[in-house]
């Protein structure tokens, strides 16, 4: 062999050397980039898929919530509506005891009765506003009269007038005032709210919404 | 004799001079290849990195955003409806509603 081609072969070995040497390190980087990218895919796939579920998940909530306040303001409504009802009824029976009518003092002459029949005893006091006291102390001796069939003995009873305002009806109490009932007009409604109720709902609402 | 034996040690330290500038030749390829190797690798780690700042995440609050506001609006209009059906539907039944109540309230039971 020739110097000349020693010198040939050298360098043909190094320049064979450094293109592997590179070829080597573009194969390694190519692979890293390439690694990364597939990497960050599947990282942003994966975030991605997390941050889907964590808005869902809010929005369901925001939407419940907004569901919720609705139906909330929907209850209001309906309320509101019976109230109403119970108002305007209040009324309505203040303006029957106003009147006085026949109807209205039969009424009262019931109301003392079941009050009567509630209680135990045979002596009472039955006290209303001094219009009603009015209205029973002209039909007293028939309640007493059916105040003892009621009671199976002779019952007595007593009419006082209350100073506080009121509707009409009565309270009916025990001469020594140990049992008493309130059969007053604005306490047979609020009972009524509450018996009633619902049997409002109904016809108000029609069992709709 | 002398001559040839100077021409031999020429061509010797030519060999060697040779042999120097293939080492020189491969440790530039060593150190281009590790620059090749390091921006690589920068720009993998950018990559990654580029992903904290890609707006995809803000898009898509943004569109989740619209979608309940839209859903909310839905609910809204869903239950004005009814609550326009209830007014309308308790309105044409108040007053047998009250006949109930005040004929509930004054009967006695005797």
């Amino acid at each position: 062999m020739s110097i000349l081609e020693l010198k040939s072969e050298i360098e043909g070995k190094a320049e064979e050397e450094a293109s592997r040497i590179l070829q080597e390190a573009k194969v390694e980087a190519e692979r890293m980039i390439s690694e990364a990218n597939a990497r960050a895919e599947s990282l942003k796939d994966e975030r991605t898929k997390a941050l889907i579920r964590e808005l869902e998940t809010e929005g369901r909530a925001e939407l419940a919530i907004a569901r919720m306040n609705k139906k909330g303001e929907l209850l209001r409504v309906k309320s509101e509506w019976a109230n109403r009802v119970f108002e305007e009824s209040g009324k309505r029976i203040g303006q029957i005891a106003e009147k006085g009518t026949a109807e209205y003092r039969e009424l009262l002459g019931k109301l003392v009765l079941e009050g009567i029949a509630k209680i135990k005893g045979n002596e009472f006091i039955v006290e209303a506003n001094s219009r009603d006291v009015e209205l029973i102390r002209k039909e007293l001796r028939t309640i007493m009269e059916t105040a003892a069939k009621i009671k199976n003995e002779k019952v007595e009873v007593r009419t006082r007038a209350f100073g506080a305002a009121s509707l009409g009806g009565v309270v009916v109490t025990t001469k020594d005032m140990a049992q008493y009932y309130n059969n007053t007009l604005e306490a047979r409604l609020s009972v009524a709210r509450q018996n009633l109720g619902g049997e409002v709902y109904k016809i108000l609402f029609k069992g709709g919404e | 004799m002398i001559r040839i034996l100077s021409i031999e040690i020429r061509e010797l330290q030519e060999v060697i001079e040779q042999e120097k500038a293939a080492e020189e030749r491969v440790r530039r390829a060593k150190e281009e290849a590790q620059e090749i190797v390091k921006r690589a690798r920068e720009k993998a780690e950018s990559i990654v990195q580029a992903l904290e700042s890609d707006p995809y995440k803000e898009k898509l609050r943004q569109a989740k955003r619209e979608e309940t506001a839209r859903k909310k609006a839905e609910i809204e209009e869903e239950f004005k409806r009814k609550i326009q059906i209830l007014d309308k539907t308790a309105e044409e039944s108040f007053e047998k509603a009250v006949e109930y109540v005040v004929k509930g309230t004054l009967s006695a039971e005797t």
